[in-house]
């Protein structure tokens, strides 16, 4: 009986094993991997490594766990320690108090804390980003320090202090020659889980953050929906560096085991800690060396969707004008306008049209000073200038441009029936679970309203709700995957047969596998634009110009449209790769004065019903 | 000791100010509707209202209890064996088991999620395997056995540490005890060794329960953009929709949720701790 246990508790002990490790080693196979693919092994070879080494937001990353990890766990590990000592000779009730209120990051779902202290943090109008983010990881992590350090107290002999100072210590001498000392194991183990705790930290970093400073975790989570192989290889240094931290840790009592510790080593420690967080504090403080070019030293904060910026514009912006660029991403212009209307500050923000019209209408936005960006606007396209939105372009320089439409695998889908149902292709149960919805309230609401033979912009509300119904009956029959940026690889790959999509990511998708095609609904579509804004909050406008510029001059244009397959707003780039790159690539170049397609207006009242029933339709999605 | 009392003050400010006050003001921004700029707020219950009376969101609710509750009884059932294993070993390799278990919880957990997207989707390797056993290709990314698959994966550690705590810290002369009073192996382990490891399991369950419940970047990066629990609901409010005071209500709700739920729990270990005596 005994033995048979034995064997089932190995077996069980063995197959846990292999579950926890499995997912890291086959992340680190895959780094090395020679292709794309995160399912196929095709070669060795060391390119993520390099893709990561040049990402400026992987390298920033990293960079921003580790300090912030350092910083936090520093600062609540002495501010825990000294007040757990106090906590030790205080008052009963004063010590309750303390404990029940630090049990509130302990026991409540760190998503409620997270949005506790990002309610915090906007209500007394502190600006997101850096500092807010140590301080809540600070805020979460002195907790746990004193629940450590407090039993190493209890167990202490409370006259200790009291017989140092008898013996003519001061009070400061008491403590850190006697009772530091002596709880030195309880701080320790303390530090050890406010590091861990901060350097996993996930949720309270991703609300309490802005301007674009993310930790690993926001990174992998932002950059999660394409297929990026170097986030296996940055994983495969974090696992490296925290064994090796670990190992270290794990040797260094035998090590001081086998050189017993010489008089005087104290101070040396001291000293060395010192110094750490000395360097530290200049890493965090001073990291930029100063050049000679014309902006060196300085940031510019941009504000973009995923996956619309070239592959090398940003770094050849940089070594033009010597600044640094931070780049956040959003998935939605409505989660862009939350962030810039709670007063977050960024000095370029790419909105789409509707969107600006609303920034411009509650006074967001600062009015374009004409000579700096008239060079610009004039190599713009026709069909990018002077839209409704902003007329005579005041406020905004156009960046990309394109359609909605759907998006289909040719050997599945005939163009026939895409002629014959348009729209209502999305309600065709012989697709039924071969379908991508895109998660964007307002363009899931323009097909739905085309389909029933609306305008988009309706404000009748009859009229939008049969919409959400047409969208309700869809997620219910036919069991579409809602996503966002994931559709490009995935329709890349032909995961499946038909995806409602914007034109420049058809457009990337149909270079990347020849059996893809595009098509625009008769029923009427989108013709969106999106253009480069400043805000009013702006604290660098003259580095706002300058990527204005750059962006739509010839070079920036080229490089970001060939990149990620978007319309360019610069009509020479446009035709070029119409003809070059993009060529026989319906999606690249979108329809034109189309009787049907309307562009996007703002309306406070139905914007507001859009997006409450789009989150209904979302919500519907899952429970179905 | 007393000299030492004021070094506390400091800190208590700030634990006022940085987690008593949040949670006050979510409690504040879930009873008042925006106002304008002569009436800043009103008072109301309307989002509360809203969300207990809607079937959609109380059925949200309920998908994530059952699958953080899922999700326990898995950590709990894999979890109990293996820590008991653990335990019975020498000293020594009980250390060096332990250091296997927890060095995995050391990575980021975001990273070793997103490890599970490539071994899930199709063609990765849990299909290839499937396949080569001769069970039809599947797929088993954004499905609602993924995200199990990753919340089991992530909480799993914290359910074994919990429990080999309690079992290793079992005086053993009870065992022996036992077994001298004519247990046998089977009655031991029920009326001795199991009992004595309840605490252990108690705060195993509210240790992956917790996080279960209101995750939701498990279900964001394994279950797709379509499977909403809880978490991804209030993270919608907050991040998309920006209805900060419905979003500030569910969070409400859901901690209360929460704390009730552990009440219960705690209850039951003290029922049958009592029992026991």
């Amino acid at each position: 009986m005994k033995k048979e246990k034995r064997i089932f508790g190995k077996i069980m002990m063995a197959l846990v094993t292999i579950f926890f490790y499995l997912p890291i080693i086959f992340m680190i196979v895959f780094s090395f991997n020679d292709s794309k693919s995160l399912t196929h092994f095709t070669g060795f070879s060391l390119r993520w490594y390099q893709t990561m080494l040049k990402s400026h937001d992987m390298m920033e990353s990293l960079y921003v766990t580790i300090a912030i990890a350092l910083l936090a766990t520093i600062i609540a590990t002495i501010v825990g320690t000294i007040t757990a000592i106090g906590l030790s000779s205080s008052k009963k009730i004063l010590r309750k108090l303390v404990t029940q209120i630090n049990d509130f990051p302990l026991m409540n779902p760190d998503i409620v804390t997270a949005i506790g202290l990002m309610l915090l943090f906007i209500t007394f109008k502190v600006e997101k980003g850096f500092v807010t983010m140590l301080l809540a990881h600070i805020a979460f992590c002195i907790p746990y320090v004193i629940l450590s350090v407090t039993p190493k107290i209890r167990s202490l002999d409370p006259n200790l202090a009291d017989a140092a100072m008898d013996l003519g210590a001061t009070p400061t001498q008491a403590l850190v020659k006697v009772i530091i000392p002596q709880i030195m194991p309880g701080i320790i183990s303390g530090a050890l889980i406010a590091f861990t705790m901060s350097f996993d930290d996930f949720i309270i970093s991703y609300f309490t953050t802005g301007k674009g400073v993310k930790n690993l975790s926001i990174m992998v989570y932002t950059m999660s929906k394409r297929v990026k192989p170097s986030i296996n290889a940055i994983s495969t240094l974090v696992v490296v560096l925290i064994t090796g931290a670990l190992l270290i840790l794990n040797l260094w009592p035998m090590y001081r085991e086998k050189h017993p510790k010489k008089p005087g080593n104290n101070k040396k420690t001291a000293i060395v800690s010192v110094i750490v967080v000395c360097v530290i504090a200049c890493l965090v403080f001073f990291k930029d060396s100063t050049t000679e070019k014309p902006y060196a030293g300085q940031t510019l904060h941009i504000y973009n969707w995923g996956e619309y910026t070239g592959e090398n514009i940003i770094s050849d912006f940089e070594e033009k004008t010597g600044a640094k660029v931070v780049m956040d991403n959003f998935d939605s212009n409505e989660q862009m306008y939350i962030k810039v209307a709670n007063n977050e500050s960024y000095d370029l923000l790419v909105p789409s049209d509707y969107m600006i019209e609303r920034l411009i209408q509650e006074d967001l936005l600062m009015e374009l000073d004409k000579e700096r960006v008239q060079d610009a606007l004039d190599l713009c396209v026709d069909d990018t200038v002077n839209l409704s939105y902003d007329p005579g372009n005041k406020y905004s320089v156009p960046y990309f441009w394109g359609s909605v439409g759907i998006v289909y695998d040719k050997t599945k889908v005939s163009e026939a029936e895409l002629e014959q149902q348009g729209w209502n292709i999305f309600l065709n149960e012989k697709y039924k679970g071969d379908i991508y919805l895109y998660d964007s309230e307002r363009d899931s609401f323009m097909m739905a309203l085309k389909a029933l033979g609306y305008s988009m912009n309706t404000t009748d509300e009859t009229e939008i709700q049969e919409a959400y119904n047409w969208l309700v009956q869809c997620v219910q029959t036919m069991e579409p995957e809602i996503v966002t940026d994931e559709i490009i690889d995935n329709m890349a790959q032909a995961r499946k047969s038909i995806g409602l999509i914007y034109s420049g990511d058809a457009a990337y998708i149909m270079s990347e596998n020849e059996n893809m095609g595009y098509y625009e609904p008769k029923q009427g579509t989108n013709i969106w634009c999106d253009g480069m804004v400043i805000p009013k909050n702006a604290k660098n406008v003259d580095l706002a110009y300058e990527y204005i510029n750059f962006a739509t001059e010839y070079d920036g244009a080229y490089d970001n449209s060939s990149y990620v397959g978007y319309s360019s707003s610069n009509e020479e780039v446009l035709y070029n790769l119409a003809q070059g790159d993009y060529e026989g690539i319906n999606a690249y170049l979108p329809r034109s004065g189309y009787a049907k397609d309307e562009h996007f207006k703002y309306n406070e009242t139905t914007k507001k019903i859009m997006s409450d029933l789009w989150s209904r339709v979302k919500i519907v999605a899952s429970n179905s | 000791m007393k000299k030492f009392s004021k070094l506390a003050y400091p800190y208590i400010i700030w634990a006022l100010l940085m987690l008593l006050l949040p949670m006050l003001l979510i409690g504040f921004y879930s009873i008042i509707r925006p106002g304008n700029d002569i009436v800043p707020f009103t008072m109301t219950l309307e989002y509360y209202k809203k969300f207990f009376t809607d079937k959609d969101f109380l059925l949200v609710l309920y998908r994530s209890i059952v699958i953080a509750v899922k999700t326990t009884i898995i950590c709990l059932l894999i979890g109990y064996p293996v820590a008991y294993f653990i335990s019975r070993c020498k000293e020594k390799i009980q250390n060096i088991l332990i250091l296997c278990i927890t060095l995995p919880t050391w990575i980021n957990m975001l990273v070793r999620t997103y490890a599970w997207i490539g071994i899930l989707s199709k063609g990765g390797l849990v299909s290839t395997i499937l396949a080569f056993f001769g069970f039809e290709d599947v797929e088993l990314l954004y499905t609602e056995t993924a995200v199990l698959i990753g919340m089991v994966y992530n909480f799993l550690p914290f359910m074994i540490l919990q429990i080999n705590t309690s079992l290793s810290k079992m005086d053993k002369s009870l065992l022996e005890a036992s077994s001298d009073l004519g247990a046998d192996k089977k009655q031991t382990f029920i009326r001795v060794v199991f009992p004595l490891s309840l605490p252990g399991v108690v705060s195993g369950i509210t240790l992956v329960f917790l996080p279960a419940v209101s995750s939701f970047f498990i279900p964001k990066l394994l279950g797709g953009g379509e499977f909403f629990l809880i978490g991804n609901v209030i993270e919608n409010q907050f991040i998309t929709v920006g209805e900060w005071n419905f979003g500030s209500a569910i969070a409400i709700i859901m901690a209360f949720l929460m704390m009730f739920l552990m009440m219960l729990v705690r209850k039951l270990e003290n029922r049958t701790a009592q029992k026991e005596d």
